[in-house]
Parts: C-alpha cells; sequence; structure tokens
C-alpha cells in the first residue's frame, strides 16, 4: 500500500486522520501516473482527467491523545507521502494538511515529532467543501432518520443551494450554504458535543464518549426531567400544545426530589443529556433554516458519529419544532467534513473531486472507508 | 347618586353603569350604613363599610414550587372628607360630578408579598391576622359575629393551587380558584406594561435603564418565562397570546443540573455560587481552540465559549477537582445564553421588536440578565433588546388578581399609581395592620432588628469597575466581591397606591415626553453628591422633627428609627440605584418626606413654619404700602425681585439656613431683594413685562386664569407670591394657589394657606375681596351661593392641592382639584428650587409659563445655567414657544 495524501482536522476533542492509499495493482494505474501538471485547471471536470486508483481511509483520536495520532502516522509514513507527485519540492514534501483549532495548537508539536509542518487550511472552508464534496459525489450520502430507520434521500445536484449545515463538534457551527466556496456562518450554539461529553464525564465518571453514548442507549430520561405530564398531572396540556411526555424542564426532576448525583443511575443521566442537547441544537438550527428560508438541515459532526438516538432526538425536534415542516438529514461521514474539506486545498485533488465514490458497505457500519474503484476492508482506528 | 349620601363615601361608591356594576349576580359594594372611622378632623379617615359581604376578595396567590407570591388590595382612606371650603371650591372651578369623571377604580394599595412555600403556614397566618380571605380587616371587624362565608373564594395560579387547597379550606375555610397560568401571566404583564410608568428595564454590562413604553404601542411583544422550563408567548393585546416556542433548557435545568453537580441546597445558594465563578477552567473557549487567537473570520473572539462544559472533556479531572463556583458559573451561563438566542429566534420570526423576560430563574440577579441581554444583542447585532420587568415575579399573582370579574383595576392608568417604599416591607404601610406588626412601636422594633441584621446593605459598598462582557460575553461577570449580598442589585417592590384622583395636569404641551427632573442622578457623581447633602442633614432634620412632636421619649425613639430607616433608603439606593425604579431627585426628596410621614412625624417643620407666617404676615402692610407707592412697570420688576428675594427663605438649602441667624426676616428681604440686579442669570423679565403690561400704544388682555405653584412658608409665600398673586388679581386675573397637599420642609400646604390669606386679606381690600370670591374666608361662608354673587366684581383668588407631599413636584401625577383649576388657566407660575428648577425647569406648557427660582445650591447653578449660588432664574416662555 502506497500512502499518499494525509490531512487532518483536528478538532476540539477528537483528532480525524484522512489519507489516501493508492494500490499499484489498479487498473488506472497508468492514468494516475500523468503528470499532475495536466490535471491542474480542469476544474469543470472534462474527460481528460487523471483517474487515481486508491483507498480514502478515515481515522480517529482523542485530541487528549494526541501522542497515538503521532506514532500512527508515524508507523504508516503518511508524514513521509504527503505528496504524491515526484515533482514535488522537498518543501513540499514535510506539509500535512490540516484543519480545525488544533492545527494552530499542535504545529509545533507535529513539527518537532514527525519534522513535518501543518499547512493550516481554514475550518469552515473545509467543512463546506466537505460537505458539498459528499453531497455531490458520494450516493448515496444523506439520510432522514426517522423511527430508527435511515432513508436515504435524493438529492438533485441543482437543487443543492442553499442548505443550512449543522456541525456539531465540541461546539454547533451553523453555516448557510450558498453555493461551492459561497457560505456563511450564520449562527451556532456552545451547547454541543463538547457539553454532553463534558457534563457527561463530570456526571457519570464514564471514561469515554463512546461509553457515554453507550449507557444513553440503556437509560429512561424520565426519571430526571420533568415532562409536561408532572407537571400538569398526567394528562396532556393541548392548549399549549404539548404531550404528556414532552420534557417540560431538562434535570428539572433532579430539584424537588432528595437525590444526590450517586442516587440516579449514570444511564439515565446520560440519557437526558443527550435529550436536552439534541433537543436543543435541532430546535436552535430548526429556527435558523426558518429565519433564512432553508429548506435542507444536514447534520455533521463528531456528536451524531452514526448513533441512532442522536439522529432520532435530532430528528424529533426538528420535526416538533417546524411541526413536520422540515426534515434533519445527516451526512454519512459527518464526522469528516473537515478533514475531508482540507483534501480540496491540495491543488491536485481534481481526479478525485469529480470521480463517482462508491461505498464499501451500507450500515451498520458508521464509518465506511470511501472506497475508489478498489474494494478495502473496512478501516476504522 | 351615591356620592351625596354622605360625603365620606364619595369616593367609594360605586356609580351606576360602571364596571363594578356589570353583573347583577356579582357582589357589590354595600355602602348601606357606611361610617367613617375615626375623628372627622383625621385628614384620612378609614372608611368602613360594615355592610360589605365577605367576599369581596382583596387577595390572589401564585403559589410555586419554591415561592408563594401574594397580592393584597387594602382600600384605603380616600380625601373624601370634604370640607366647606373645599366644595365651594369644587363649585368655582368646576370640579363638578359631571366633569370630574366618577371612578370606578378603588382608591386603595396593592400589596405585594412573598414568602417561602415551605413556609406556607407563615403565609396563612398573614392572610388569616389581616383577614384577608374575608376583605380585609375593616370589613372583618364590623362583622365579627358574621358567620364564615363558606362559599369565600381565593383566586391562585401556580402548580401549588392544587396542591394546597385542602390546607386552605381547612385553615382558612375557603375555596381555592385555580385559574390558568398563562392566562394570568399575560395578564400580570399587560397590567404592569400599562398600568406602571418605569416598569420595564434593559440590562446591560451591570447597568440598569427604565424604558418608557408607549402604552398605544405595546403589543406585539414576545413574553419569555423562565421557571423550570421556558415558555415564549407572542402577546397581541389582552387576552389575546399564543404560546409559539419554549425550551425544556430553563431555571429547573439550571437547578437540578447543578444540585447534581455542586451539592447546593438551594437556588439561591447555586445562584450565589456563581457571582464568584470563573467559567474558563470549565468551558471550551475559542481561544483555547485557536491557541489563544480569535477566530476573527467568523466574529468569534478568544473568549467567546465554543463548547459549554467542553474543557471537562480532555482534563484528566473529575468532578471533586471543579470548584462547585465554576461550575454554576458555566451551567449558568450556558443556559441563560440559550434561552435569550432561541428568544431572539422566535422573536425574529414573528417580527417582534420587544423581548421581556421574566419568571423564577432570573429573580434579579444581575447576571443572568447580563447573560441574557448579551446573548440577544448578540445574536440581533444589537437591533434586539432584552427587558426585564421589576415587578416580574408578581406576574401571575398579579394576572390571578385580575382574574375577579371586579378588581377595579381595568380602568387604571399611569398617573393614578404611586409606588412607595415602607421601610417595613413587605408587608406594612395602609391602614391595615395585622399581628405580624401592630402598630408603630412593633415596627420601630421590627426596624431596630432589620438594622441589625441589615449593616451590610448600610457597609461600604465594593466599587468593583463594571466590567465589560466583551465582544463573545462570556467573559466573567463583574462580581462586586463576596461582601456583598447576592440580592444587591434585586430591585424592590414597593406598595402601589391606587389614587384614582390624581390626573396628568393638562397644560402639559405633551406629557408624552415630559421628564420632570432636569438632573439626571445618573450623571457622574449625582447620586453621590445628593447622598452627602440628605446624609449631613439628616441630624438637624431629625432634632426638628422630634421637637415638632413635643421632644418627647417615644418622639425620640420614632426619630431615631426614621434617621435609621432613611439612610437604610439611601445605603440601598446607593447600592442599586433603580432598587425603586427609575430614581429622580423628586422621588429622592419624596421618600424622605414618605419615611417622616410612616413615624408619624405629620410635620416636622409646622412650628418654624408658623413663626415665620407670623413674623411675615406682621410686615406685609408696610410691603404692600411700598408697592401701591411705585408706579405700573418698577412695581412689577419690585414684585418679581420680591419673589426671587424672598424665596431665600427656605429649610431646604444649608447655605440659606445660616442666613437665618443674621438679622429678622423683613431685614434680610431686603438686603435680599437690593441684590437682586438685573441681568439676572436667566432673564426673560422684559419679555414677561412686554406680555403684562403691553408695549406704549398696546394694553394686552389680561390673563384669565395663572395658577401660582407656590414654595415655603413664611416670607416666600407672605412677602413674595402674595404680593404677586395681589398684582394679578387687581389686573383681573383669577389667581389659584397652587400648594402642597402634605408638608415637605417647610413649603406651605394648601390646607395652611386659607389661614394665611385671610390674615394677609385683613389688611388689604383687595386680597380680601378676592379670597371672599374664592370662597378662602370663613366669614363668608355662611352662604356660599350669595358670595358667589355678591363679590362678582372682584375676580377670585383660590387655593388648590396639588396633590403630592414632596418639594418638588412631577406634573404627571396632580389632584383632580388641580387638573379641574387648569382648565381655564392661561399663565403658570412655577416659583422655587424644587418646582422650578429640579423639576420642571425645562417643562413645556399649551400656556405661558414663568419659572421663578433663586439657585441656592452652587453645584445646581454650575450645572444648569453655569453660575453661581444666589444667582436667581426668571424665565418666561410664553405659549407655543
Amino acid at each position: 500500500m502506497h500512502l499518499i495524501l494525509t490531512w487532518c482536522f483536528l478538532a476540539g476533542s477528537l483528532i480525524k486522520v484522512v489519507y489516501l492509499s493508492s494500490n499499484n495493482n489498479n487498473e488506472a494505474d497508468d492514468k494516475g501516473k500523468k503528470s499532475s501538471n495536466d490535471c491542474v485547471g480542469i476544474p469543470n471536470g472534462s474527460s481528460d482527467y487523471p483517474v487515481l486508483c486508491g483507498r480514502l481511509h478515515f481515522a480517529k483520536f482523542e485530541t487528549s491523545k494526541i501522542n497515538d495520532c503521532l506514532e500512527f502516522i508515524s508507523s504508516k509514513q503518511l508524514h513521509q507521502c504527503a505528496d504524491w507527485h515526484h515533482e514535488s519540492s522537498s518543501h513540499d514534501k514535510n506539509i500535512i494538511k490540516a484543519t480545525g483549532g488544533g492545527a494552530y495548537k499542535f504545529a509545533d508539536l507535529f513539527k518537532e515529532k514527525l519534522g513535518v509542518s501543518l499547512d493550516k487550511v481554514d475550518e469552515m472552508d473545509c467543512l463546506v467543501a466537505g460537505s458539498n464534496f459528499l453531497l455531490k459525489t458520494v450516493h448515496p450520502e444523506a439520510f432522514t432518520y426517522v423511527d430508527g430507520r435511515e432513508e436515504y434521500v435524493q438529492i438533485d445536484h441543482n437543487d443543492l443551494y442553499p442548505y443550512l449545515l449543522v456541525n456539531i463538534g465540541s461546539g454547533v457551527s451553523m453555516i448557510k450554504v450558498d453555493g461551492d466556496g459561497k457560505f456563511e456562518r450564520v449562527s451556532g450554539t456552545s451547547v454541543g458535543g463538547g457539553t454532553f461529553w463534558g457534563l457527561g464525564k463530570l456526571l457519570t465518571k464514564c471514561k469515554s464518549f463512546d461509553e457515554l453514548l453507550e449507557l444513553s442507549q440503556k437509560g429512561n430520561n424520565r426519571v430526571i426531567d420533568m415532562l409536561v405530564g408532572d407537571i400538569y398531572g398526567g394528562v396532556d396540556c393541548p392548549k399549549i400544545g404539548l404531550s404528556s411526555t414532552a420534557i417540560a424542564s431538562s434535570f428539572g426532576k433532579a430539584i424537588s426530589e432528595n437525590k444526590e448525583l450517586e442516587d440516579y443511575r449514570p444511564e439515565d443521566i446520560s440519557r437526558s443529556l443527550l435529550r436536552l442537547i439534541s433537543n436543543n441544537i435541532g430546535q436552535i438550527s430548526y429556527l435558523n433554516a426558518l429565519r433564512f428560508g432553508l429548506n435542507r438541515i444536514f447534520f455533521g459532526g463528531f456528536f451524531i458519529r452514526g448513533h441512532a438516538y442522536t439522529m432520532d432526538t435530532i430528528s424529533v425536534a426538528v420535526h416538533f419544532w417546524s411541526k413536520g415542516q422540515a426534515k434533519a438529514m445527516f451526512l454519512r461521514h459527518e464526522g469528516f467534513l473537515g478533514a475531508l474539506g482540507a483534501f480540496t486545498s491540495y491543488e491536485n485533488h481534481v481526479a478525485i473531486k469529480h470521480r463517482g465514490f462508491c461505498t464499501a458497505a451500507v450500515p451498520p457500519a458508521p464509518i465506511p472507508v470511501l472506497r475508489y474503484q478498489t474494494l478495502d476492508p473496512f478501516h476504522t482506528y | 347618586m351615591a356620592e351625596k349620601s354622605g360625603g365620606g363615601v364619595r369616593e367609594m361608591a360605586p356609580p351606576a353603569g360602571n364596571s363594578i356594576h356589570r353583573s347583577g349576580s356579582r357582589p357589590q359594594l354595600d355602602l348601606s350604613k357606611a361610617a367613617i372611622q375615626g375623628n372627622f378632623e383625621e385628614r384620612d379617615p378609614t372608611i368602613l363599610l360594615p355592610n360589605q359581604s365577605d367576599d369581596i376578595s382583596h387577595l390572589a396567590l401564585d403559589i410555586g414550587g419554591s415561592l408563594i407570591k401574594l397580592i393584597y388590595f387594602s382600600r384605603h382612606e380616600d380625601r373624601s372628607v370634604k370640607d366647606r371650603k373645599k366644595k365651594f371650591l369644587e363649585e368655582k372651578i368646576g370640579v363638578s360630578n359631571g366633569i370630574r369623571r366618577s371612578y370606578p377604580i378603588l382608591g386603595g394599595r396593592l400589596h405585594f408579598v412573598k414568602f417561602e412555600t415551605a413556609k406556607i403556614n407563615e403565609c396563612l397566618d398573614f392572610i388569616s391576622s389581616k383577614q384577608l380571605h374575608r376583605g380585609g380587616m375593616d370589613a372583618h371587624d364590623w362583622n365579627s359575629d358574621a358567620p364564615d362565608n363558606e362559599n369565600a373564594v381565593i383566586k391562585a395560579t401556580g402548580g401549588g393551587a392544587h396542591k394546597f387547597a385542602d390546607l386552605f379550606k381547612e385553615r382558612l375555610g375557603v375555596s381555592i380558584e385555580k385559574e390558568d397560568e398563562m392566562n394570568c401571566l399575560v395578564a400580570g404583564a399587560n397590567f404592569l406594561l400599562k398600568a406602571i410608568r418605569h416598569e420595564a428595564f434593559t440590562h446591560m454590562e451591570g447597568q440598569k435603564e427604565f424604558v418608557q413604553i408607549d402604552q398605544n404601542d405595546l403589543f406585539p411583544y414576545l413574553l419569555v418565562n423562565i421557571g423550570s422550563g421556558v415558555s415564549m408567548i407572542k402577546v397581541d393585546g389582552d387576552g389575546k397570546f399564543q404560546r409559539v416556542s419554549g425550551t425544556n433548557v430553563g431555571g429547573g435545568t439550571y437547578w437540578g443540573l447543578g444540585k447534581l453537580l455542586t451539592k447546593c441546597k438551594s437556588f439561591d445558594e447555586l445562584l450565589e455560587l456563581s457571582q464568584r465563578g470563573d467559567n474558563r477552567t470549565i468551558d471550551m473557549l475559542v481561544g483555547d481552540i485557536y491557541g489563544g487567537m480569535d477566530y476573527s473570520k467568523i466574529g468569534l473572539s478568544a473568549s467567546t465559549i465554543a463548547s459549554s462544559f467542553g474543557k471537562a472533556i480532555s482534563e484528566n479531572k473529575n468532578l471533586e477537582d471543579y470548584r462547585p463556583e465554576d461550575i454554576s458559573l458555566s451551567l449558568l451561563r450556558m443556559i441563560s445564553y440559550n434561552i435569550g438566542q432561541i428568544s431572539y429566534l422566535n422573536a425574529l420570526r414573528f417580527g417582534l421588536k420587544r423581548i421581556f423576560f421574566g419568571g423564577f430563574f432570573i429573580r434579579g440577579h444581575a447576571y443572568t440578565m447580563d447573560t441574557i441581554s448579551f446573548a440577544v444583542h448578540f445574536w440581533s447585532k444589537g437591533d434586539a433588546q432584552a427587558m426585564f420587568l421589576r415587578h416580574e415575579g408578581f406576574l401571575g399573582a398579579l394576572g390571578a388578581f385580575m382574574s375577579y370579574e371586579k378588581h377595579g383595576l381595568d380602568d387604571l392608568m399611569v398617573h393614578h399609581l404611586v409606588e412607595r417604599f415602607p421601610m417595613g416591607a413587605p408587608y406594612t404601610g395602609g391602614k391595615i395592620h395585622g399581628p405580624p406588626l401592630g402598630d408603630l412601636n412593633e415596627k420601630i422594633s421590627w426596624m431596630a432588628k432589620f438594622v441589625q441584621k441589615g449593616t451590610e446593605i448600610t457597609g461600604p459598598v465594593p466599587m468593583a469597575s463594571p466590567r465589560t462582557t466583551g465582544l463573545g460575553g462570556f467573559e466573567v461577570p463583574s462580581s462586586k466581591g463576596a461582601t456583598l449580598r447576592s440580592d444587591a442589585s434585586n430591585l424592590n417592590v414597593g406598595v402601589l397606591h391606587l389614587v384614582p384622583t390624581l390626573e396628568v395636569f393638562p397644560l402639559l404641551a405633551d406629557p408624552k415626553i415630559y421628564e420632570p427632573n432636569t438632573i439626571d442622578l445618573a450623571e457622574q457623581g449625582e447620586l453621590q453628591y445628593w447622598f452627602t447633602v440628605l446624609s449631613e442633614h439628616l441630624p438637624d432634620l431629625v432634632d426638628k422633627a422630634v421637637a415638632s412632636e413635643g421632644g418627647t421619649d417615644d418622639a425620640k425613639r420614632r426619630g431615631d428609627a426614621f434617621a435609621r430607616a432613611f439612610s437604610a433608603h439611601l445605603a440601598r439606593l446607593m447600592e442599586e440605584p433603580a432598587a425603586y425604579g427609575k430614581l429622580g431627585l423628586a422621588n429622592l426628596l419624596e421618600l424622605r418626606e414618605e419615611c417622616l410621614r410612616e413615624f408619624q412625624f405629620i410635620d416636622a417643620y409646622r412650628s418654624i413654619k408658623q413663626r415665620e407666617n407670623e413674623a411675615s404676615l406682621a410686615v406685609l402692610p408696610d410691603l404692600l404700602m411700598e408697592l401701591d407707592g411705585m408706579n405700573e412697570e418698577t412695581r412689577l420688576l419690585t414684585l418679581i425681585e420680591g419673589v426671587l428675594a424672598a424665596n431665600i427663605f427656605d429649610w431646604g438649602s444649608r447655605a440659606c439656613v445660616e442666613l437665618y441667624h443674621k438679622g429678622t426676616i423683613i431685614e434680610i428681604y431686603r438686603m435680599s431683594r437690593n441684590k437682586m440686579q438685573r441681568p439676572w442669570r436667566v432673564d426673560d423679565f422684559d419679555v414677561f413685562k412686554e406680555r403684562m403690561l403691553g408695549s406704549r400704544d398696546e394694553k394686552p388682555h389680561p390673563h384669565k386664569r395663572a395658577l401660582l405653584f407656590v414654595d415655603n412658608s413664611g416670607a416666600d409665600v407672605v412677602l413674595g407670591m402674595l404680593p404677586l398673586a395681589r398684582e394679578l388679581l387687581r389686573r383681573g386675573t383669577e389667581v389659584v394657589l397652587v400648594a402642597n397637599s402634605l408638608p415637605a420642609l417647610n413649603d406651605v400646604t394648601a390646607m395652611e394657606l386659607p389661614d394665611i390669606v385671610a390674615e394677609a386679606a385683613k389688611h388689604c381690600d383687595i386680597l380680601r375681596r378676592a379670597a371672599e370670591a374664592g370662597g378662602l374666608l370663613v366669614d363668608a361662608m355662611i352662604n356660599s351661593q350669595d358670595v358667589n354673587k355678591e363679590n362678582s366684581s372682584s375676580v377670585p383668588l383660590m387655593v388648590v392641592e396639588n396633590g403630592c407631599g414632596s418639594p418638588c413636584i412631577d406634573l404627571r401625577q396632580v389632584s383632580s382639584e388641580l387638573a379641574a383649576a387648569a382648565k381655564d388657566a392661561d399663565l403658570v407660575i412655577l416659583e422655587g428650587m424644587g418646582r422650578a428648577l429640579h423639576t420642571n425647569f425645562n417643562a413645556q406648557f399649551k400656556c405661558d409659563a414663568l419659572k421663578l427660582a433663586m439657585v441656592k445650591n452652587q453645584r445646581l447653578a454650575e450645572k444648569l445655567i453655569k453660575g453661581y449660588i444666589y444667582d436667581c432664574v426668571c424665565r418666561y416662555e410664553p405659549a407655543g414657544s
């Protein structure tokens, strides 16, 4: 396996690495050896482009375990082949495109440990480029999540814009996308994945985000949340259009009960927290979509991570607040938007950009490896 | 009509056809056997309605999870005892039933009280002791043998209304009638926003600013009620509203999560913790992500919170490793900011300009309000403002009160309400005293305890410079330090006095833009200055007050309590200038007078006033003779000089008090007048003279009626204003002397004026005839109807009360007598610092206006007219100028 490209996305709590490996045995080999000079400047996808064969790999690390990440890169020699054309200057050889806040923070560390420079690419640019890329080239990419079922949505390329892209990382950015490179961060909230994981860690002593998510699946939020029914004696409040099971106040039951933290099950706490945050993001997203007249809301970012319950609560929130007018949509590669977008900042990505992708496996695999022409076993780190 | 059946009940009588009588089946005020309790000479006797049925309800409750809010209405002494002079006057100036509308509104007081829900028995005791559930004590006393009314109903709202219904039945024998919460909330907010002038305020970076809202431009608005959860209600009008949104992340989330995370025992404790917190230890900031740099491309500063609690992810810390203070702050910001954001988005969605935030989560907590305000400001890019309500905690209870069909508040207007802040707050004031604070004695004892407990209030206020919340809006709050009570920024809720007889002074050019106070106390150092002045003057005032009550031990004790109470008021206002609503000098000075009255110092300057009146009246004949020897032009100038000169006699000015020891009244007066060298600092005398005397060929019409707002007793009114009044009368102008209803400093009151005029009239025919025509002379009162006819040759001299008891005057709230007298007036003369400078200096009138005062305060002289102490102001503004 020949590793040809590496992109890092160093977000608040996770580091995502995307790298492309080439396979010399591939049928498209000869074309891939064409000079990159031929490729540049063919933005509209004429048929005369180099076709590169290879695989896009996705890996992620917790930011606190950055050394694991560095070791991984080092062990795979990813930083040694950060360019794929031989005529690149030696200067280029030692560059890894990176985005996310950590690209600033860890620049020195990368230089010291791996001897490479991080070429910082704007985070928002990457996110949008990544999602535009996915929505246009990968099928199926977008799906809705209703009653525990995924439903893929065909999106007409000509009717893609404008849309709202909600990236749920540690915090949440809401971006109105009007076209390639045309976007604006219109809103956001500090109540995001970091809040879920941060508060969850304090409340449950979970050791990882995944563990916390896992817990939530087994929890019952009614133990802690004050429901409309709790206030109105078990009946709906049709006057204001709230059912008795609607949450009136997240964690509201903790007020009146004479219980301490230890008296609550971590599962229930995790579930309450997840619903609080998903509901809130769903609501603010919908209100922003409404404000700008956007029909589609795509949710991405590591918080969702193919997690059924998150997607479900966000879908429910959007459905609830829009009275069924709007649907939340998700991207299969949601956690890697930034890292993928960093890819578009390489000048010689044209081939991939305009070539169709197919994914190896339809879910349940949450993070399928994007394949380019050849199959590769599911790989995640 | 009922109005005629005994003067005492005039105001209480519901005229047929008004709102009280909308339904025949409803209880009505029963006026039979109505009697006035106490001495008829007493100024404000309590009117008892013995046959009033018990179920006229004066109580409404909002029983929440942590607090019970109680609103009760005490029917209150009306100014309904009309002596014959007053009756005559009313006929004279046209205050008749036809012109003066019959008020369906009951005069009285609206009290706001809070109890902890956990201590519901205290609340029940309170209700029981005051017999509120049976219509108040007055009714009860006269009806003690009546059986308890089994059908008595109290309106209540809030979650506890169901829960405690049985308890109320058992303890008080009353049924609780549950009112819909949201209805109550909206009704309460609508009432407050319409009836109280400065109810709404903004809160940015620690600064409160009151917003006056045009009643006609109130709707639609967004009402965000932050309880356990959050409801967002679009209000389109009275009873017209819709819950458009909400969020489950509310006060319950803050308190619930906070309790789990910090082990705090109460919401207030949690809130207090946040005051000392630093959220940067837990929140992931933009700077944390971008290595301390801003992410300017999208407008996020390094201090912006990128992820609430996001730092807890990466650090290898447990819950115990974080300070509860930091956790509380982080949580508070997360929730406040979120609510602000969602509220703004909803306001935007429905095109609502105003967002009012209320509910228990806010609780007057400065940082909560700041964070919400910041969120609204941030997300709206400054287009929208978060507003808060001063009576925020009482919205539900007020709404429940409004749900009585006969609450009588429907027609209430802003100018009918006066809010007072008794020291015995929350539950003293008014004529009703229950066991909790039976009499003044108990009140004073309570005061003593309060002062002991309240030493923190009077302690030095830590003066931390207000820190901005910065671009991200998430800086550390401007903590005022741990020594300060956490509720320092809370606003006090006073007793609302409903005075249906108050009206807007009809001659104001534009009541909407009228602002009584000339200088904003919010200006740098202004409040501090007045704080010092009033504090320094306090011992002297206490001496006078005690002396006025005979210097007895009881008087000394009351004087002591007054000094403490007033000092506490001042300290409170220094700590939080907005505590009592928008604060102007007029309010501050009135507060002092009210505080004196609260401790039953009816008139601290009584003997001084008397002495000076006598001394001045003794020299008046000489002065009048001197004036009569002058030609018209010289006389007018001398008169104006005289008003300005006599204005030097002012016990409200320390500079002048010192002069008193240097000579007799007339000596000082003459000396002072001789110093009146024109031009004065503000000198419109020539314009005024032309209006009065005309130019050579033209003789102008005299004014039809002049309103003379008089100031001090003694030389000021006797040697200054009376001779001027006499001149006007002589020129055929009716004169109405407008004086205070209640004593304030040495200001002359409307009660004292007739005697002064009568005495002066003994030596002057002009005054005598005019006073007779105006019904001021008792001798001429034998047949008032005849007097009217006999004296048609003379224009009348009258006296009306202005409706207030302050050295300043707010012309938005004057007595109906004054309003009626103003109808035909075409000249207004305001005299003295309080009424012509501190207030109304910039007031515009529909008619000619003359403002006369000597500036007896160096600071004011510099600020207002760039002059010096003892400079004079003669400001004349013809109608329409």
